[in-house]
């Protein structure tokens, strides 16, 4: 079923690029009163005729496919009803509905028999062909992978569009240009010579802007679907589409040589035009047809794929590269920037070479030369181990529930090494061949999540680290990963104050799940957009405190701050036990109250801690007390708001896009 | 006729009845949309509804007849919030403390709704 679908949508993509480059050839080629000429163009004609019906037919095949796939069952493929429903339904619906219109219109349009001889007639006729082919093609960039960017759907879906069209002008022109060559090279095709050339020399310009086109929209498109090294050569989506490029690649090699070298051989008058040198384009332009329909063929599968951004990516090799591995080792920096600053001369120096055609080998040479010596110094310096797992992302979000649970599986597992804290101080380590690492240390930031899962599943055998691939299931691991990263954030937290510094946020409030008495559990995440002043508090110590920020409740309010309060001992009664003078009305958690008090501790061991979370979602400020009134005052900490509400808010990412 | 009148027609025929579906269905469309809309608001507004929701109580003001109700959301009338609420009788405040988990029911024509009865419930 998968196979048959492929084929359909490869048989579908490839005919329906074909309808278009076949008419875009006709018109561009021109109307000729040259018998072979004219016979070429009808012989173009009725295959465009026959492709209209093939595309119609492969079209309907990969519909009910699709709705076979849709609906979960093979008998669907052939349910005319469950077919209905897909098309009525769906927007990929919608879309095929739409393309069959165009396409049937095409079909009926190209088996009228409308008399061209003039000219305004014949533009007319032929135009038409080209408006209803690309009309037809445009539309599939709606029905695919294009459709489901989000967020700038609209911006994907146009340049996927333009990147078919542009693909229909190039790919489809080149049959039916290689049918005219064989043909004007015969002997008896002589007549159609001067206009095959003609017809050559303009398709090569045209195509020229086709492939550019089709470079800057794929290259777009890839940043959209892909987005990264790691997708590109850790999934399936990303392979194929270098499997595509090689394709590309090729074909781009056989067009420059028929270009540059074969072309200009076609020169001279009509009856001495170069015979071999035709003959030779026509079988160059058919192998890059060839090319052409094996990158239609990846392309088909590129649509049944997943986009790599969407896919867990498997990284291939021991290392990778990243400026991370600079840090705090500067010799190896100034090695890495004057290693760079060779290779940026050896790369303008081969440009150099392509501008400056006179001096192209010394000048190519050197620039090779510089740019293999400057990525020779620059690079080693930027490797760091890689792992499979490396550029996997976690499984579970950076939450608190997350963070708590494993919190308690590393009391369980990891202490009697790593120590309590973290430090890699525990009594067992001292036996290892290597220390334990401290896990705090902000040498954190040079591994990704994915590398803390590799060593956590498969132990690093060197240093006496077991593996716990076994033993703690995959969102076990996550939860300690989560665990570790608070750790980590905790203990660069630990000199963060009650006064906001400007423009630094650095640390993400790890979201959590909270819920007041019966009402449905809200998450920290919905106060995205407004300050939130979260309150870790413990009774008795903390009433004056608590009293203090009751009593400016409308206040607060009106600086546009939401009050958490959280009970460090999870007292289910803690509404009960704040009372009634004053009045509390901000929400009091009393559901969810461990873990985010497990979480946040790590950022402020104390009985009595305030946290004042940005409309981004960032600790900004951290006071501790032991919650007597006169340690803390309300006035600061206004200032304090004020502050935050006076910030300009950055366009940025969420914090949850970034894992270290 | 000529090719190109024919093309023109083609084109013409084409663009109409695009417009003509589009406009038929956008129409319709938008019709539906704003009958539902008044069906909605006609459905809610005048008329006198009752909702049961949980909640926890937050405050009792006796002298105002009004309790603080910290609450999940009220079908079509207002999401979760902390809110005060109009009693109909001081009997039914005298039945709760602060810090209780509650059931309570609201009755009224919306916005002016007052509980009607409440009962505290174990969780």
């Amino acid at each position: 079923m998968l196979a048959l679908g492929l084929v359909a949508r490869w048989v579908h993509l490839a005919t329906s690029i074909f309808l278009v480059g076949g008419s875009v050839m006709i018109v561009m080629a021109g109307q000729s009163d040259r018998p072979t000429a004219r016979r070429w163009e009808q012989r173009t004609l009725a295959a465009t005729r026959a492709l209209a019906v093939v595309a119609l037919a492969s079209g309907l095949v990969v519909l009910s496919v699709q709705t076979a796939l849709f609906e979960g069952r093979v008998g669907a493929a052939l349910d005319l009803a469950a077919i209905a429903r897909v098309v009525v339904e769906t927007q990929a619906g919608h879309v095929w509905l739409v393309r069959f219109g165009l396409l049937v219109l095409l079909a009926a349009f190209l088996l009228l028999r409308l008399s061209v001889d003039r000219r305004v007639d014949w533009r007319a006729a032929r135009g038409e062909g080209v408006l209803l082919g690309a009309a037809a093609l445009l539309p599939i960039a709606a029905a695919g992978h294009a459709a489901a960017v989000e967020p700038g759907t609209a911006r994907a879906i146009a340049l996927d569009a333009l990147h078919v069209v542009a693909a229909g002008v190039w790919v489809g022109g080149l049959v039916p240009l290689a049918l005219l060559l064989r043909a004007a090279a015969t002997s008896e095709g002589s007549d159609a010579r001067p206009y095959a050339v003609l017809a050559a020399r303009r398709f090569s310009r045209v195509a020229l802007g086709a492939v550019a086109i089709l470079a800057v929209t794929g290259a777009l498109l890839a940043t959209v679907h892909v987005g990264s090294v790691a997708g590109l050569v850790g999934t399936r989506y990303g392979r194929l589409l270098l499997a595509k490029l090689l394709l590309l690649a090729l074909a781009l090699l056989l067009a420059m040589v028929n270009r540059s070298v074969l072309l200009a051989r076609l020169g001279g008058d009509g009856a001495t035009v170069g015979r071999p040198a035709m003959r030779r384009l026509s079988g160059f332009v058919v192998a890059e047809a060839c090319l052409a329909l094996a990158i239609l063929g990846v392309v088909a599968a590129l649509g049944v794929t997943p986009p790599a951004r969407h896919d867990a990516p498997v990284w291939p090799f021991a290392i990778r590269l990243s400026t991370a591995a600079l840090e705090g080792a500067s010799a190896e920096a100034t090695r890495a920037l004057i290693g760079s600053q060779i290779a940026v001369l050896g790369l303008a120096g081969l440009v150099a070479a392509a501008v400056l055609r006179s001096r192209m080998l010394p000048l190519g040479a050197l620039g090779l030369v510089a740019l293999g010596a400057g990525a020779g110094l620059a690079l080693p310096p930027l490797a760091i181990d890689a792992y499979p797992t490396t550029y996997l992302r976690p499984s579970i979000p950076y939450q608190a529930a997350s963070v708590a649970s494993g919190a308690a599986l590393y009391r369980e597992s990891c202490v009697a090494c790593h120590g309590a804290r973290g430090a890699g101080d525990g009594p067992a380590g001292l036996s290892l061949p290597r220390p334990p690492a401290d896990l705090r240390a902000p040498h954190t930031t040079q591994h990704t999540a994915g590398d803390l899962y590799w060593w956590l599943t498969n132990g690093i055998p060197a240093a006496g680290m077991p593996g716990f691939g076994a033993r703690l299931s995959d969102d076990q691991r996550w939860d300690l990963i989560n665990f570790l990263r608070a750790l980590s954030a905790g203990y660069a937290a630990r000199g963060m104050g009650a006064t906001v510094e400007p423009d630094r946020r650095w640390l993400v409030a790890p979201d959590f799940a909270f819920a007041v008495g019966p009402t449905p559990p809200r998450s920290l995440k919905e106060y995205r957009g407004r300050v939130v002043l979260l309150v870790l508090y413990q009774l008795p110590e903390s009433r004056p405190r608590m009293s203090q920020i009751a009593g400016r409740e409308g206040t607060l309010a009106m600086l546009g701050v939401e009050v958490i309060a959280v009970p460090t001992d999870a007292d289910r009664d803690a509404i009960r036990r704040l009372g009634d003078d004053p009045r509390v009305l901000f929400p009091v958690v009393t559901d969810g109250a461990e873990a985010i008090v497990a979480t946040y501790r790590l950022f402020a061991a104390a009985p009595h801690a305030e946290f004042l979370i940005d409309r981004q979602g960032y600790v900004r400020t951290i006071a501790k007390s032991r919650g007597q009134a006169e340690e803390m005052e309300m006035e600061p900490l206004l200032a304090q708001i004020q502050e935050l509400n006076q910030e300009r808010v950055p366009v940025e990412p969420p914090p949850e896009e970034h894992v270290h | 006729m000529r090719a190109w009148k024919a093309v023109v027609l083609f084109n013409l025929a084409l663009v109409v009845g695009a417009g003509w579906g589009y406009a038929f269905w956008g129409v319709r469309a938008a019709r539906l949309e704003r009958e539902l809309a008044a069906a909605r608001a006609t459905a809610l507004s005048g008329v006198e509804r009752e909702w049961t929701v949980e909640g926890v109580v937050r405050a009792i003001f006796p002298e105002l007849n009004v309790l603080v109700i910290t609450h999940g959301e009220i079908n079509e009338f207002m999401p979760a919030m902390t809110m005060g609420f109009r009693v109909a009788s001081p009997k039914i405040q005298e039945a709760v403390s602060v810090g209780d988990a509650v059931r309570f029911t609201v009755r009224g024509v919306p916005p002016n709704v007052a509980v009607i009865a409440i009962q505290k419930i174990t969780r």
